[in-house]
């Protein structure tokens, strides 16, 4: 159990402010008032309810623009520690002679600031990936700069379900502390060195006073709702589902569950355990260029196309068993970890209705009730229009 | 230096073995290296164009030849296409040896059966040349290579060498309609030339490689010739990007052909989703 | 603000299912698609059974243009059998369009018309919503097919016009258009620089049906793939481009974009400059030609020098 400390809303804002006169990059939630729909880029009101403006998580220019409300941010914390595209190396040619130029593997010390534990727990999960043999230095590097400071999440909505793959919306696996709201402010629980560190250096915002049975419990309590709302989403066994995956790969119903889907891929870009990445180079004159690696999708038709024409997985519900593999069965069965942390994303963004707690819950059903196996059967009763 | 950056080689030696196949010998630039690289039979690399990207190849040498690695490859795709233009002396990238490898140490005493078909004599050759010249370790030698047409053998100095040997069996096929007027090697798809071969299976392994539908068609001619499937070895070729496990893109099922391949026996091989 | 206007009542969905009933029933149609409505809103649903085609709804959440079900690359779809389509009229422009560029044939697919006052920019809502001039898709306004011709069977009672919304995509076209080169160059490179390239734009629009498409050629590389402001801007203004005089403005690549780029501004700018340069506007006749794919010996060639 570590310590806990008190910092106040002012003095949360504060010690942004502290970092980033000192020079340091502070990432966290921005609310963008911009609202996505061509009837609102002028300066009149968002159309859309409130509810759904647009978070993302941004370099802060000014204290000012933290965004406390607990909004899910609409890109995970991904993008900061593998980035859309990122320099492998470059090149300069002369002739017949190649002169190859590193790209740094260290990087600058930043803090995010109000993650969310779902997207922090995810680079827990890459970790391991990144990690296996080879030590992926640029990953690495960025893991070993960066101090993330949760949020506790109130649950943004039943498209949750981080209790059920083996993280929480209070959880500090893969951040160095959390926050949770309490009156005034919030408790503060460092849970690494790096946690730890951020008290030391910024002792004047940070109060050691936290009573154990009021602001202490408050907090407790505010951790133990939030569980319980994420639960009620969702309960699955996630082992049985891995079995069931990994002996049923020919099973039907992983088709009808992927009908709808179009392969667009925008699953992948808002996931944020999704990781498989392209290499490309990129000739930017005569002779020189660069060697990037950007995010790929396994929905997309090319990502498994052989250069003799052949694909192993040239249709739509084929690459959708594979997304579904990946996630639940094969991450699991060589890296102990379930590749998803059920922050709800890919079903929010997928418009045309792939829901992943429909589909877990499907599985979940056909693992441990074979006789009861129908996608119908996860439905909702239908709702009247 | 981060792990995706490349090697530096240069090229020391080019032959089209036909009109779309070339083989390349390669020397790394930095001298240490070109002393202490080593690998092992099987195994595979990312080879580069500066600006076009890296493609994927074993490592057609043998890790018993030092100061040099070879490979051999298709004109097929965008990068395969640059490689078919460099020249002797132009800088080729390298990342390497990536995937597992042929347990060539396990086969001593046994007979060690070679059958493959097209560019896939490539990775073999590896193995082939791993085994001739440590000769007196293993038993008998047999080699069943064939390929569409008399041009489109690869290798060519090499099958005369190894026919020329008393200690190899060599047999070369070319499909009917492939042969030319003075062959006198085979006619026939390689199973049934495999078949009338007969290789021994009792104390044997046997090595498979070469487009799909051979080695589909071999591997039971093999089993019916009294072959175990953990006895017959084959390599298998997916799509990679970074050959090191990361990328996420070349996994058959819960196997990831740059990291528990590309070397299997064919009882893994059987395991295997139907996803390659 | 919502209660001051009426919802319109789409009338008709008991036809709907009957006629789908039936189609399955007869046994020459093997598969429905349409509309439900799930956990999370409306969304496309595809029905065998006679039985269940009480899942079919039709309301204002029923955004989804179902025509890119028909992409002939989706051969998981085709396996399917022959496939019984609901459409608004919106939709069925875009039939018109495979129709046109011999995607299709007109015998392979059956068309359930349904009458259409508008939709909601969003289908993820637990119930239909009123249309108001702040909850009604921007691009319904103006709708020139409430009354489609390409279809077998047609259901519902004619609808109004849906409401003006607060900006239409006219205006902010032409408030775009009014700006200096500068402020708009601004604009999308802010707009393009949000871009991740899951082309999702792409997979879902009905008529992005090109084998290989132009990004995925490689001999040459027409179009960097990383996700910097270079190649996204390359990315989004050809893919524009392949859609002027195609595109029917069903909006699904906008409502798919997971990062919000307002696409529809491009395509309607595209369409402008279509009508204006060949008068061309795209319908659901399958007979009028679009100008990509049609030469006229009046066409404006003042451009070849």
């Amino acid at each position: 159990m570590s310590d806990r400390y008190f910092i106040s809303d002012s003095d949360l804002r504060g010690l942004a402010a502290d970092l980033l006169g000192a020079g340091t990059e502070v990432i966290a939630p921005v609310a963008t008032d911009i609202c996505q729909s061509p009837s609102a880029i002028a300066a009149t009101a968002c159309t859309l309810d409130h509810s759904l403006v647009d978070i993302d998580y941004r370099a802060l220019t000014s204290a000012d623009e933290l965004d406390l409300d607990r909004g899910l941010p609409q890109l995970s914390l991904k993008g900061y520690f593998l980035p859309e595209h990122e320099a492998l190396c470059s090149w300069k040619q002369k002739g017949t002679t190649i002169e190859v130029e590193e790209v740094p593997t260290e990087f600058a010390a930043r803090v995010v600031l109000a993650a969310k534990p779902c997207d922090a727990a995810a680079l827990e999960v890459v970790d391991k990936v990144m990690n296996w043999d080879y030590k992926d230095e640029l990953w690495n590097g960025r893991r070993e700069a960066t101090t993330i400071v949760n949020l506790t999440c109130p649950m943004i909505d039943d498209s949750c379900f981080c209790t059920a793959v083996g993280t929480a919306p209070d959880d500090v696996k893969g951040a160095d502390g959390l926050l949770t709201p309490v009156a005034g402010g919030y408790v503060y629980e460092p849970a690494t060195d790096k946690g730890r560190a951020l008290i030391e250096g910024n002792k004047a915002r940070f109060s050691g006073d936290v009573e154990a049975d009021t602001l202490g419990r408050e907090a407790d309590d505010e951790r133990a709702a939030s569980r319980r709302r994420v639960a009620a989403n969702l309960e699955i066994d996630a082992e049985s589902v891995r079995d069931w995956i990994d002996t049923h790969f020919e099973d039907p119903l992983l088709s009808q569950l992927a009908i709808r889907c179009n392969g667009c891929g925008a699953c992948t870009s808002v996931c944020p355990t999704c990781h498989c990445f392209d290499i490309v180079d990129e000739q930017e004159g005569v002779g020189h260029g660069t060697r990037r690696r950007c995010w790929d999708t396994c929905q997309a038709p090319t990502f498994t196309l052989h250069a003799s024409g052949h694909n192993p997985r040239d249709d739509q519900h084929v690459r959708y068993r594979q997304r579904i593999n990946h996630k639940f069965a094969i991450y699991p069965l060589k890296f102990g970890e379930v590749l998803c942390t059920g922050c709800g994303r890919c079903t929010r963004v997928c418009h045309a209705g792939q829901d992943l707690v429909e589909i877990l819950q499907a599985i979940d059903i056909a693992a441990r009730r074979p006789g009861d196996a129908d996608p119908a059967a996860a439905e909702p009763e239908e709702a009247a229009s | 230096m981060n792990i995706y950056q490349p090697l530096l080689t240069t090229v020391t030696e080019v032959v089209d073995e036909t009109a779309d196949t070339r083989t390349l010998r390669l020397e790394f630039q930095d001298e240490a290296l070109r002393k202490d690289f080593s690998f092992k039979a099987g195994q595979f690399g990312e080879y580069s164009v500066f600006g076009a990207g890296e493609s994927t190849f074993c490592i057609a040498s043998s890790p018993t030849r030092e100061g040099y690695i070879e490979c051999s490859f298709k004109a097929i795709g965008k990068v395969t296409t640059e490689l078919r233009e460099v020249n002797i002396g132009d800088t080729v990238g390298f990342r390497g040896p990536y995937g597992n490898w042929f347990p060539v140490d396990d086969w001593k005493g046994k007979d060690v059966v070679f059958v493959a078909g097209g560019i896939g004599l490539a990775p073999v050759r590896c193995v082939i040349w791993n085994v001739l010249d440590r000769r007196d370790e293993f038993g008998d030698v047999t080699i069943v290579y064939g390929a569409r047409s008399v041009d489109d053998l690869v290798y060519k100095r090499e099958l005369e060498e190894w026919g020329s040997r008393a200690d190899v069996k060599m047999v070369t096929t070319v499909d009917p309609g492939g042969e030319t007027k003075d062959w006198t090697g085979e006619v026939g798809y390689v199973t049934p030339v495999v078949e009338k071969t007969a290789p021994k299976a009792d104390n044997a392994v046997a090595v498979v490689c070469g487009p799909p539908i051979v080695v589909k068609l071999t591997l039971p001619v093999l089993e019916q010739l009294g072959f175990a499937d953990d006895a017959v070895f084959t390599t298998l070729e997916n799509r990679m990007k970074c050959g090191l496990g990361k990328c996420g893109r070349c996994n058959i099922g819960p196997v990831y052909v740059c990291k528990d391949g590309p070397v299997f026996t064919a009882a893994q091989m059987k395991a295997l989703p139907a996803e390659f | 603000m919502t209660d001051t206007a009426t919802a319109p009542v789409y009338t008709g969905v008991d036809d709907l299912r009957r006629i789908a009933r039936e189609l399955l029933e007869a046994g020459d149609v093997r598969v429905i698609i349409g509309w439900e409505a799930a956990r999370r809103g409306a969304r496309p649903v595809f029905v065998s059974d006679p039985a269940e085609t009480d899942k079919l709804i039709f309301d204002t959440r029923c955004v989804h243009n179902l025509v890119t079900y028909l992409n002939p690359r989706r051969d998981h779809v085709a396996e399917l059998g022959k496939i019984a389509l609901v459409v608004k009229g919106c939709d069925v422009k875009a039939v018109a369009g495979l129709l046109r560029e011999s995607q299709l044939g007109r015998a392979d697919v059956v068309l359930i018309g349904v009458r259409c006052g508008g939709v909601l920019e969003e289908n993820e809502l637990p119930a239909a919503l009123a249309l108001t001039p702040e909850t009604v898709a921007p691009r319904c306004y103006g709708c020139d097919n409430r009354e489609p011709t390409l279809t077998d069977h047609l259901v519902g009672e004619p609808q109004p016009e849906p409401p003006r919304p607060v900006m239409t995509i006219d205006e902010r076209v032409a408030a775009l258009d009014g700006q200096p080169l500068e402020e708009r160059w601004a604009f999308w490179t802010e707009q393009f620089g949000k871009c991740v390239r899951c082309y999702a734009c792409r997979q879902v629009c009905p008529l992005c049906i090109c084998e290989q498409c132009i990004v995925e050629k490689t001999r040459p590389q027409w179009i960097e793939s990383s996700a910097h402001p270079r190649g996204n801007l390359s990315w989004n203004v050809t893919r524009a481009i392949h859609l002027a005089g195609r595109c029917v403005d069903c909006g699904e690549c906008e409502r798919f974009c997971p990062v919000g780029i307002p696409l529809s501004l491009l395509n309607r700018k595209l369409q402008d400059i279509v009508r204006e340069r060949y008068d061309y506007t795209v319908s659901d006749d399958p007979e009028n030609a679009a100008p990509i794919g049609d030469y006229r010996l009046d066409d404006q060639q003042e451009f070849i020098k």
